[in-house]
């Protein structure tokens, strides 16, 4: 009984111990960045330690200074907001008829959205640079929305696509059977069955517009009002010239990376429950 | 119309709604080739005089390439053509084309609307940024062409919408209505594939094949596939090493590596640069040299930067996922702690590390290894060649295995326990156990995380720019540096057509071998 005991014990022990190590792995650049930013900027060249010698908020006021960082914030919170729902809007719709639907090309067409992820953002930055001038977005925080489905799309239609591959055929049939034309079946029957993929994809599609910097930096960088946070962030001087202005840059990046992590953790249930049902069937 | 040869049951409503769908069609050509033949830049083109201006002739043919396209033109040609048919064929009656002219409609009425609420927008946002009143004589007559179609579209689509089962006749199989409501559903996927992806593609595809440079305002010209040639061309040569003493062993440097003749000096001449060195015995080797060294060298680059960092990716991330699927307290925190590396914007990731990193006992990393005597002088990351591609390839996997462990813990979740039941009373062992139930039943999980994570990191670009700059090239960053830098529009071009064409056989052989898409 007792060995029994001392077995599960050990076996907890080092179950927590692999959590911790996971745990600071993932942390330790992030804590570094969270130090950093109480840092001044002469101890950047001191050797390093763990806690600073004397904390100072000055990062923070230098962040906070004007409201160029919060305005940077709201664009980017509906710029990534308005990607991701777009994203799920046309992902979800493309995934049904890719997942679900009986036609010609369909496989020529998966290859057709993959192939928006075979080549770097740098290829079509002067294509799209012509595109969104000719929209009349350039400078607003329209040229992003209209060009990031260029990633989030693909990721959003190959997901949602295998989640509804793997739903049981049963449901449908059983709509048909009771008269449900195919798009009332996708719009009451399988769209809420989908809700957490939705939720997790959003997600993504959200994380990754709001961390993009090489669109931003050129459509929205001429326009201040219209920057987004990474680009708001390029563009800090330091205290002193010709440095980088690296610890308020970690004090920026404490009070974007916060927010996600909040709404991940709001998230997470439906998160992984959301990939779940997708990963059933490839 | 010929209405003498019309069906039976043809009734002259139908014959007005195929003579206006044929119409439509037409109009979308007729406008189409307008639009080609006014248009600024062919005019200026088809005026220009040599008399005012030494400088050479610009090429019709690029401009309407550029300003057009083929998938532009293509498209709206399909469309026309599309109308014209439907018009047509709608003539017998049949239900199921008229379904089709159903969706033609629609999507007429959806293509006005965004027509008015863009110009709208423009003149709206314009008249703003001028800080004056909007023009309301302007922006009607701005979009009163657009008004017209929409109003007949909407007319002609409610009015078949209620008419159509009166009207037409036939069988609607289930397989039709599939089809129709797929192609309906993939518009706006497709509207956005070309817009933003297709089009601005098919532009660096024609730029590839011009001496285009980057803000220049010389007229660019067709140089056919020159800039293909000066990428790819690379030979291969016997060389000897070099001996300090005749019939003595090959001569070394101080890491001990072989030094080798260089290629003949008349290759040289002719730009071509030795990339490695293959010893093939004796004291011989094989230079393979290119016309572009650092292009294959970032392509080399790359590769091994891509498979590394995503099978450690793979590994991390799973060891992440099964840590964070077992039982135990604070679970649904774990989970929000493995994915910050990840919302860690990597603009910000890559500076952080660079931070971390530095090459004085300022940077953590060196602190730690010399507190802990590993090292005996800090090292330095990030300007050392030798460990230039090895810390981009911790950094990488850092950032990116919790993408990969968030898409298989979702897969782990779905593997039912009572498997893991019934093996262990069965007597077998925990590393068995994950070999012929865990990685098998992931495996579909494993083949969309690999797939993503493969053509990501191909065209990594942020990472290598921030923390190597113009020291250690990736693919999407010798892009950048011609284009930017060295000003090449045309030569840039052609190295993103070819990194397309690269990861588009990589995807595809990918995509095959795990069986993703049956």
């Amino acid at each position: 009984m007792a060995r029994k005991q001392y077995a599960r014990l050990a076996q907890q022990v080092l179950l927590y111990g692999l959590v911790l190590l996971v745990a600071v792995y993932a942390l330790f650049p992030f804590y570094w960045a969270f130090v950093t930013s109480f840092k001044t900027e002469s101890e950047m060249f001191k050797s390093a330690t763990y806690l600073p010698r004397e904390a100072t908020t000055k990062n923070y006021e230098y962040v906070f200074r004007d409201n160029t960082f919060i305005d940077a914030l709201k664009n980017s919170a509906w710029v990534s907001a308005a990607t991701s729902i777009f994203a799920l809007v046309a992902g979800s719709f493309a995934a049904y008829a890719l997942g679900r639907l009986r036609f010609k090309g369909r496989v020529v067409l998966l290859y057709v959205v993959l192939s928006m992820t075979m080549f770097p953002a740098i290829s079509i930055l002067s294509g799209l640079y012509t595109i969104v001038r000719e929209l009349g977005f350039f400078g607003t925080g329209l040229s992003l929305i209209v060009t990031y489905p260029v990633f989030t799309l693909p990721f959003t239609v190959w997901v949602l696509t295998s989640f509804f591959r793997g739903l049981p055929a049963e449901i449908e049939q059983a709509a048909i059977v009771d008269g449900a034309t195919p798009f009332q079946t996708f719009r009451l029957i399988l769209l809420p069955l989908t809700a957490p993929a939705l939720v997790t994809t959003g997600l993504l599609a959200f994380v990754q517009s709001w961390n993009e910097y090489l669109f931003a930096l050129n459509f929205t960088a001429t326009n201040p009002s219209a920057q987004t946070v990474p680009v708001a962030i390029a563009q800090f001087s330091g205290q002193f010239s010709e440095q980088e202005p690296i610890a308020e840059i970690m004090a920026a990046a404490m009070v974007v990376t916060i927010p996600l992590v909040v709404l991940v953790l709001i998230f997470q249930n439906r998160i992984v429950e959301g990939l779940t049902a997708g990963a059933v069937k490839g | 119309m010929e209405t003498n040869n019309q069906a039976p049951g043809t009734r002259p409503e139908i014959l007005l709604l195929s003579a206006v769908m044929m119409l439509i069609g037409a109009l979308a050509i007729v406008l189409f080739f307008a639009a080609v033949a006014n248009d600024e830049a062919i005019q200026l083109a088809l005026n220009w005089t040599t008399a005012e201006d030494d400088a050479r002739p610009p090429s019709l043919l690029l401009i309407y390439l550029e300003r057009f396209g083929i998938i532009i033109s293509v498209l709206f040609i399909l469309s026309g053509a599309f109308f014209i048919t439907i018009g047509w064929r709608l003539r017998r009656g049949n239900i199921r084309v008229a379904h089709w002219a159903r969706i033609g409609l629609l999507w007429l009425c959806i293509g006005a609307a965004s027509y008015i609420l863009l110009t709208a927008f423009n003149i709206i946002n314009s008249a703003a940024m001028d800080r004056e009143a909007v023009d309301f004589g302007q922006l009607l007559s701005a979009i009163s062409p657009a008004l017209v179609v929409l109003a007949i579209g909407f007319l002609l689509w409610t009015w078949l919408n209620n008419n159509i089962e009166r009207l037409f006749s036939g069988e609607d199989s289930l397989i039709g209505r599939e089809t129709r409501l797929a192609w309906n559903l993939l518009i706006p996927t497709l509207t956005i594939f070309v817009l933003v992806a297709a089009r601005p593609l098919e532009q660096t595809f024609i730029r590839s094949l011009t001496d285009k440079r980057f803000a220049g305002s010389a007229v660019p010209q067709f140089v056919g596939l020159e800039n293909y040639y000066n990428l790819l061309t690379f030979r291969i040569d016997t060389v000897t090493c070099r001996k300090s003493i005749s019939d003595g062993p090959c001569d070394t440097r101080a890491n001990g590596s072989i030094r080798w003749e260089s290629i003949d000096r008349e290759l040289l001449r002719e730009g071509y640069r030795t990339i490695f060195n293959v010893p093939i015995g004796g004291d011989q080797s094989a230079a393979i040299s290119g016309l572009d060294d650092d292009f294959i060298e970032a392509i080399f680059t790359t590769v091994v930067f891509t498979v590394i960092s995503v099978a450690g990716e793979l590994i991390i991330g799973l060891f992440m996922a099964m840590v964070v699927n077992s039982k135990f307290r604070g679970r649904g925190a774990m989970r929000a702690v493995m994915l910050v590396p990840w919302a860690i914007p990597t603009v910000i990731s890559a500076r952080l590390w660079e931070l971390m990193l530095k090459d004085t006992s300022a940077g953590i990393f060196n602190k730690i290894l010399l507190d802990l005597g590993a090292i005996d002088a800090p090292l330095a990351w990030l300007s050392d060649p030798s460990l230039q591609i090895p810390t981009a390839i911790i950094v990488d996997v850092w950032k990116t295995a919790p993408f990969m462990a968030l898409l298989l813990l979702a897969g782990l979740q779905v593997i039912p326990s009572d498997l893991y039941e019934a093996a262990s009373v069965d007597g077998a062992s925990p590393v068995r156990r994950f070999f012929s139930i865990t990685l098998p039943l992931l495996r579909p999980a494993i083949a969309i995380a690999l797939i993503f994570r493969t053509l990501d990191a191909l065209r990594v670009f942020d990472l290598f720019n921030v923390l190597f700059g113009r020291q250690q090239l990736s693919m999407a960053t010798y892009n950048f540096e011609t284009l930017v830098s060295n000003q090449l529009d045309g030569y840039a071009s052609a190295i993103s057509v070819i990194i397309f064409i690269f990861i588009s056989i990589f995807a595809f052989i990918y995509v095959r071998l795990l069986q993703v898409e049956s």
